[in-house]
């Protein structure tokens, strides 16, 4: 009897995780964060896969429960003192700087704890989504696995998202979030800068704590070093 | 067929329900056959500024149900022949209006008018959405203030995603901005958004300004839609953005401060 299908198949295929460093063992603090961030990008929060990271012991089931409480998927933790209660939680365990993009850079100390740091090799991009119209307030528009290019303005109330790159090409007046799934190399175009909040790879900044940063003209966000810059767009 | 409007904003006590008295009454006083229905069942104000309260017998619901026909609950109005209102109910509940019991009597009265005013009550619930869902044109009202435009704007977005002809994909609602209780003066004095600010947020365009007035609240009690009203600024601003909708080319007035006494000037454009 010869059997002519394989029991299994192996693809190759990247699938994209996000790196979670935690910076504070202390769990309400975690918990308040997630649940924020899991506000201001629902939908990369959703079912994103993780793999956690900390240099000290923290309480791995309070985590995994925090995690799981906003759709995260917690798949493995990175080699260290986490790895002893991840393997009796069936978690995997995967080496120091797997997945890690380039060199990561130092830890920034002016960001808050725990952050959502650099992402996973990147999986295969998608084409820009192209939206002509205006983006109305309490509307979301998410672009996976690719760039975002909005011709029109953003209102306040309003949030657009993009694993990519955001372009706006009209006033952005409400929150944009590039590079929702931890690329550090995305960054937010706008002709008028007026957010309510941009964010990058999990790290943002809401009006508040834009006041000497461009207001009202064409300026651009990025993450230099792990630290929010938002600047005038000169040419 | 008639065309739908919608008469819409989010917020409420920002001049819809006035809006849509003055904005029917002056399609049927420019001689076409027009129905307004409302749609804030529960409430029901409509009637009352349209001067008719003492005569609804049947109503919305009433004929959604099955209990009237369209017939027996439309009222006739006392001056316009061309104009019909059909009154909310102020006794049942919200849930009382179903998307088919909204469209069959819409399609109905397709048949007969050649515009149909559809008054929607504040929030995006339910009573807001059917109001709206249908509607070929929206006039959006908001007030010259940042939670008004945002509700509008919130209201925008909707009409662009979830009416009916957005989910079709084949035309979208023609917008109309309505910018009511303007005050040139508080403008000036920096205590109400301009409207070039709410232009440039909404980003539609601009069908009339209104201004605040006194008029509005004396016509509303003795049940004149304000339009109606000789020599009252809002009355003539109403008749303008009437104009403007049946296509033709007004100058918009009341926008800037006017100095006290010069008679000629508030009635010149500017
Ligand atoms: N242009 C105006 N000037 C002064 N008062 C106005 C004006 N428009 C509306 N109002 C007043 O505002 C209140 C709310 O108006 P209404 O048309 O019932 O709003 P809505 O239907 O949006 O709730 C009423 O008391 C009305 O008299
Ligand atoms: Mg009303």
């Amino acid at each position: 009897m010869t059997r002519s299908r394989t029991a299994l198949e192996i693809k190759g295929r990247m699938l994209s995780i996000t790196r979670v460093r935690v910076l504070d063992a202390d769990t309400a603090a975690i918990r308040a964060h997630l649940e924020q961030l899991a506000k201001q990008m629902p939908q990369a929060v959703k079912g994103m896969a993780v793999v956690i990271d900390s240099e000290f012991d923290a309480d791995l089931p309070a985590l995994l429960e925090a995690m799981r409480g906003v759709g995260m998927q917690p798949l493995a933790v990175s080699d260290g003192p986490l790895a002893a209660s991840a393997k009796g939680l069936g978690l995997a365990v995967v080496s120091k700087d797997s997945g890690k993009t380039g060199n990561a850079a130092p830890e920034p100390a002016k960001t808050p704890p725990p952050q959502v740091a650099s992402a996973a090799a990147a999986s295969q991009r998608r084409p820009a989504r192209i939206i002509a119209e205006p983006v109305r307030s309490g509307q979301q528009i998410y672009a996976e696995h690719g760039d975002l290019v909005l011709l029109n303005t953003v209102s306040p109330g309003a949030e657009v998202i993009a694993d990519g790159c955001v372009h706006v090409y009209g006033k952005l007046a409400g929150r944009a979030i590039a590079g929702a799934r931890g690329d550090e190399t995305a960054r937010i175009f706008c002709r008028k800068m007026e957010a309510e909040l941009v964010a990058i790879a999990g790290i943002y900044a809401v009006s508040e704590q834009m006041k000497d940063s461009p207001r009202g003209a064409a300026a651009m966000a990025y993450l230099e070093q792990g630290r929010l810059r938002i600047e005038p767009h000169k040419i | 067929m008639a065309k739908i409007i919608v008469v819409t904003s989010g917020k409420g006590g920002v001049g819809k329900t006035t809006t849509s008295a003055s904005f029917a009454t002056g399609l049927a006083m420019r001689g076409h056959k027009t129905a307004v229905i409302d749609f804030d069942v529960g409430l029901r104000n409509l009637d009352l500024i349209m001067g008719v309260e003492r005569r609804v017998v049947f109503d919305f619901v009433n004929v959604i149900n099955g209990e009237a026909t369209l017939k027996q609950a439309l009222i006739k109005d006392k001056h316009l022949d061309k104009l019909h209102i059909l009154a909310a109910s102020q006794t049942r509940d919200k849930d009382a209006l179903t998307t088919e019991g909204v469209e069959k009597v819409l399609n109905d009265l397709a048949q007969d008018f050649d515009f149909i005013v559809c008054d929607s009550p504040a929030g995006i619930e339910r009573g807001a959405f059917l109001a709206m869902y249908f509607a070929d044109e929206a006039l959006v009202v908001t007030n010259p203030e940042v939670s008004s435009v945002r509700d509008s704007d919130r209201v925008l977005g909707i009409l662009s995603s979830k009416a009916r002809l957005a989910e079709k994909g084949e035309t979208k609602v023609k917008e109309h901005l309505v910018l009511t209780r303007y005050n040139p003066a508080r403008v000036a004095k920096g205590e109400m958004l301009s409207l070039e600010d709410v232009k440039e947020i909404l980003a539609i365009p601009l069908l009339g300004v209104v201004p605040e007035s006194s008029s509005v609240l004396t016509c509303s009690n003795s049940g004149v839609p304000v339009i109606r009203e000789e020599g009252s600024d809002a009355g003539l601003a109403y008749q303008d953005l009437v104009a403007r909708f049946l296509g033709d080319e007004v100058p918009h007035r009341f926008i800037t401060e006017q100095k006290k006494g010069l008679f000629s000037k508030l009635f010149g454009a500017t």
